[in-house]
């Protein structure tokens, strides 16, 4: 039972949550289209109807009473369309939305952390009250009355719109005995099937807002009226699927009594109920067969569209498989690598042993892309942030979203969240000019821009966060850092870069001021930490006057890597095979010395650096002599450099281990050193950091 | 030799704790450098003595590398040399003794383990304030030889 409550809590916050994204960017396009069109205003209702709906069924009173009151705005928006509302008050709408779903969401985030929902929620009731009426005043008198009546009409409406025509249906509902809360039950069931058919008529009218009516559903059952029978068919299928539903009748009134029945809803029943014996086969447990073939179909299109494809699956589970399937890629190695199969020939062995890597290569595939999310989430958030801080700031701002479709792994979108909204907020509040005449002057278009993308590359996704504000100003950056006393060297030897770089070192905050929203000098050194934590980088560039551009590149997954294994003396490391370009033997007279004696190559018409690991390292080796060994070349651009290892051990795929926690104490990542990795016999092997390790060589004596 | 300590230890507690009940503790010792230090043997994970050290680059000496112990990734520390004495050479006694200090892993490189004995915690006493002696947090004397050193484990993380 707890669990299955957990199951519904969990179900429940799931569906708020994208509900309330949703909402935010319906809001956000009606926004920025200054109305909301009849389709947003239609969404936004039915958005805050199976919220309410949802939420009553959990017993969230905060929750529901806040979307019970949105709905009832937007009934009456819906009811008088929008262009009854001038736009002085349509901005207010606008702040109102947003200030409600900002509850609504801190009150689903009260329910994810555990904490007890708050309890009153009258103020917010009298702002929706006092706008709902504002507007209404504007409107005629009569349509206010309308809405004070709004349940007697609709029971009216239930009476009058029942099948004139006489091709009209009813569908009795019965609930399970004792199930409970039945008029909330047939309120959910009325919303699911408004989602295909809007005219759904239904008696007792009033079940979402009368609790009374619990007992006539118990009593009478709930009635549901289709204009036609084809409607009435497609519905089954979402009553079928409901639960608590006990059983269904299908009522059809025959044409003559029509007349009769129009009067009201509460005599339909007993005539109704006298055709039960004049339908064939009426219950659910024996449809008719002619009704079972057209109804899954119609109700595919209609509902299935984006929800029949996709499951949702606990975040541990995928986390789960995917330790395994590192544990899988370990032992394929250690089975096909195994040294007692050594010197043997094994013909049919190396063939399974082949099919075997590559089933585990495309499992492994497989695993990665179920993580894989687009980073649209993290990005849509964003619209919202520049929303409000353009707003409050007084600035106006808009972003561009570019490559919201990259996916990459979900625990990379998690934490890229906060060192995004952290970059957007700086570049709102401090990278944007203050005024829009600034920006004239400067010869900018009035209206500031963020753009944010993210793309691939190969092996890593980049992000960028760039703003075409005033930019960061190297003198003032120095002035700051010295007076909080970051500076290690003199300030004439700073370049751009370290300059720019200073921006990311602890308790450091260009703004003079704390605003709301940055400049508590935490927020960049932040940035830097979680992107670190996730094995990336940040690296900020900027043009006085011109802008400023953040970006960050995260390598896409963390877990395995293809690795090259290479010898030093005793030791073993690994390289990753996305880092080498070539690896080659030497000749003595290829060796060219620079005056410290640094020992240099030429290769491609370029020449580069010899690093020799066992000297990096201290590393006991007989190979000492260059020709003797083998070079690695790996790295990129200015950070490209050749490594001298003893051998070349072969190429294997492996599982990235972080090293211990005890030894992070040591500042083990500047040496060069991303992680280790478990081998197949059993030893560990160090994997190489290559950027990281050419940072390190600037110390290293030759 | 246990039972040695055992009798002693009840005299000493029933000399100095006539009225106040308190359950002994248990610890390993261990010999480093002819040095016998005591761990309290919640700590202990496991003793082992098979195992290959892979050496980690650029840390301090006492630091000997990490071990792979069933898919766990331990670093190994020379008690001797985190004493700043000569560094161990692994001998047919020498083993590590991993141990588990919140929830952290760590293996510490010891000439020989002794034994597992009942101590009283109230039997302890604390290091003389100019001790430069590092991670011991008390000192008990045995004999008129033998002292046992406690080590502080918590220090030993830091």
């Amino acid at each position: 039972m707890d669990n299955g409550m957990e199951n519904m809590l969990d179900m429940y916050l799931f569906e708020t949550n994208s509900l309330l994204e949703q909402l935010d960017e319906v809001l956000l396009d009606a926004e920025s289209a200054d109305t909301f069109t009849t389709d947003s205003v239609n969404e936004i209702f039915r958005i805050m109807h199976t919220i309410k709906g949802s939420s009553a069924m959990m017993e969230f009173s905060s929750l529901m009473t806040i979307a019970h009151r949105i709905e009832d705005l937007f009934f009456f928006i819906r009811e008088n369309t929008i262009d009854s509302i001038d736009e002085e008050h349509k901005k207010e709408l606008f702040n109102l939305m947003f200030f409600s779903t900002d509850m609504l969401r801190a009150e689903v985030e009260k329910l994810e952390n555990n904490e007890p929902l708050t309890s009153n929620v009258d103020s917010f009731v009298e702002k929706v009250n006092s706008f709902l009426n504002k507007i209404s005043n504007k409107t005629d008198e009569t349509e206010t009355a309308k809405k004070e009546g709004e349940n007697d009409q609709k029971s009216e409406n239930c009476s009058t719109e029942l099948p004139q025509d006489g091709s009209g249906a009813f569908l009795k509902v019965t609930f399970d005995e004792g199930c409970g809360m039945e008029n909330l039950r047939a309120f959910m069931l009325v919303t699911s099937i408004k989602d295909i058919y809007e005219n759904l008529t239904f008696y007792p009218s009033d079940v979402e807002t009368n609790p009374d009516t619990a007992a006539v559903i118990i009593e009478k059952g709930f009635l549901l009226g289709f204009d036609t029978k084809q409607t009435l068919e497609t519905a089954l299928n979402i009553v079928q699927s409901s639960g608590n539903v006990q059983s269904y009748e299908i009522l059809m009134p025959p044409q003559a009594e029509q007349e009769d029945n129009v009067p009201a809803a509460k005599e339909n029943e007993p005539v109704a109920q006298n055709h039960i014996d004049a339908t064939p086969a009426p219950k659910v447990q024996a449809p008719t067969p002619n009704i079972q073939p057209s109804a899954p179909n119609t109700n595919v299109t209609h509902v299935g569209a984006n929800k029949q494809s996709l499951i949702s699956v606990n975040l541990s589970k995928l986390d789960k498989l995917m330790m395994l399937m590192g544990e899988l890629v370990i032992t394929e190695s250690m089975v096909t690598s195994s040294p007692e199969l050594q010197g043997l020939k094994l013909d049919n062995f190396t063939k399974s042993a082949r099919q075997l890597r590559k089933l585990t290569d495309d499992l492994q595939d497989t695993v990665m892309s179920i993580r894989m999310i687009p980073v649209a989430g993290a990005f849509q958030k964003m619209n919202r942030i520049v929303r409000d801080m353009s707003k409050s700031l007084n600035k106006n701002v808009r972003l561009t979203i570019i490559g919201e479709d990259t996916e990459v792994d979900k625990t990379i979108v998690d934490s890229i969240g906060d060192p995004i909204m952290h970059m957007v907020r700086n570049s709102m509040d401090h990278g944007i000019e203050e005024t829009v005449e600034e920006r004239i002057r400067a010869g900018k278009n009035p209206q500031g821009e963020i753009i944010l993308s993210a793309e691939h590359t190969g092996s890593e996704v980049i992000i960028t966060i760039q703003d075409d504000g005033k930019g960061a100003d190297p003198v003032k950056i120095l002035e700051k850092a010295r007076r909080n006393g970051i500076l290690t060297k003199p300030e004439s030897e700073y370049s751009q870069k370290e300059i720019l770089a200073l921006l990311m070192a602890p308790g450091f905050s260009t703004n003079e001021q704390v605003t709301e929203y940055s400049g508590r000098g935490v927020g960049m050194d932040v940035v830097k930490k979680n992107i670190e934590k996730i094995a990336g980088t940040v690296t900020i560039t900027s043009e006085l006057g011109k802008g400023m551009c953040t970006t960050m590149k995260i390598p896409l997954t963390m877990a395995i890597v293809d690795g090259m294994e290479v010898s030093v003396g005793k030791s073993i490391f690994t390289i990753p095979i996305s880092d080498i370009k070539q690896s080659f033997k030497i000749t003595p007279e290829e060796i060219i010395y620079d005056a410290q004696g640094q020992e240099i190559v030429k290769r491609m018409d370029n020449f580069y650096p010899i690093i020799r690991v066992h000297r990096l390292y201290n590393i006991d080796t007989e190979i000492t002599n260059l020709e003797d060994g083998i070079l690695v070349w790996v790295g990129e651009g200015d950070k490209s450099y050749c490594l001298f290892v003893d051998e070349l051990m072969g190429e294997q795929q492996v599982v990235v281990k972080p090293l211990p926690s005890y030894l992070s104490t040591y500042n083990i990542k500047k040496s060069g050193i991303a992680g280790c990795t478990i081998l197949g016999d059993g030893n560990i092997s160090i994997i190489l950091d290559i950027a990281t390790l050419h940072h390190n060589t600037s110390d290293y004596a030759y | 030799m246990t039972e040695e300590f055992n009798e002693m230890d009840m005299e000493r507690s029933q000399a100095l704790n006539v009225e106040i009940k308190e359950e002994p503790k248990k610890f390993l010792t261990f010999l480093s450098d002819g040095l016998t230090f005591a761990i309290d043997a919640t700590n202990v994970g496991e003793i082992i003595t098979n195992y290959s050290i892979t050496i980690v680059p650029n840390v301090p000496s006492f630091i000997k590398g990490i071990i792979n112990l069933r898919g766990q990734i331990i670093p190994i520390i020379d008690i001797r040399e985190r004493m700043h004495k000569m560094p161990l050479e692994g001998t047919d006694t020498s083993c590590i003794i991993v141990l588990d200090i919140d929830s952290t892993s760590i293996g510490i490189f010891v000439d020989a383990v002794s034994h597992v004995v009942d101590i009283y915690e109230s039997n302890i006493s604390a290091m003389p304030p100019n001790s430069s002696q590092e991670l011991v947090k008390g000192m008990m004397s045995l004999s008129k030889e033998q002292v046992i050193l406690f080590l502080d484990c918590e220090l030993l993380l830091q």
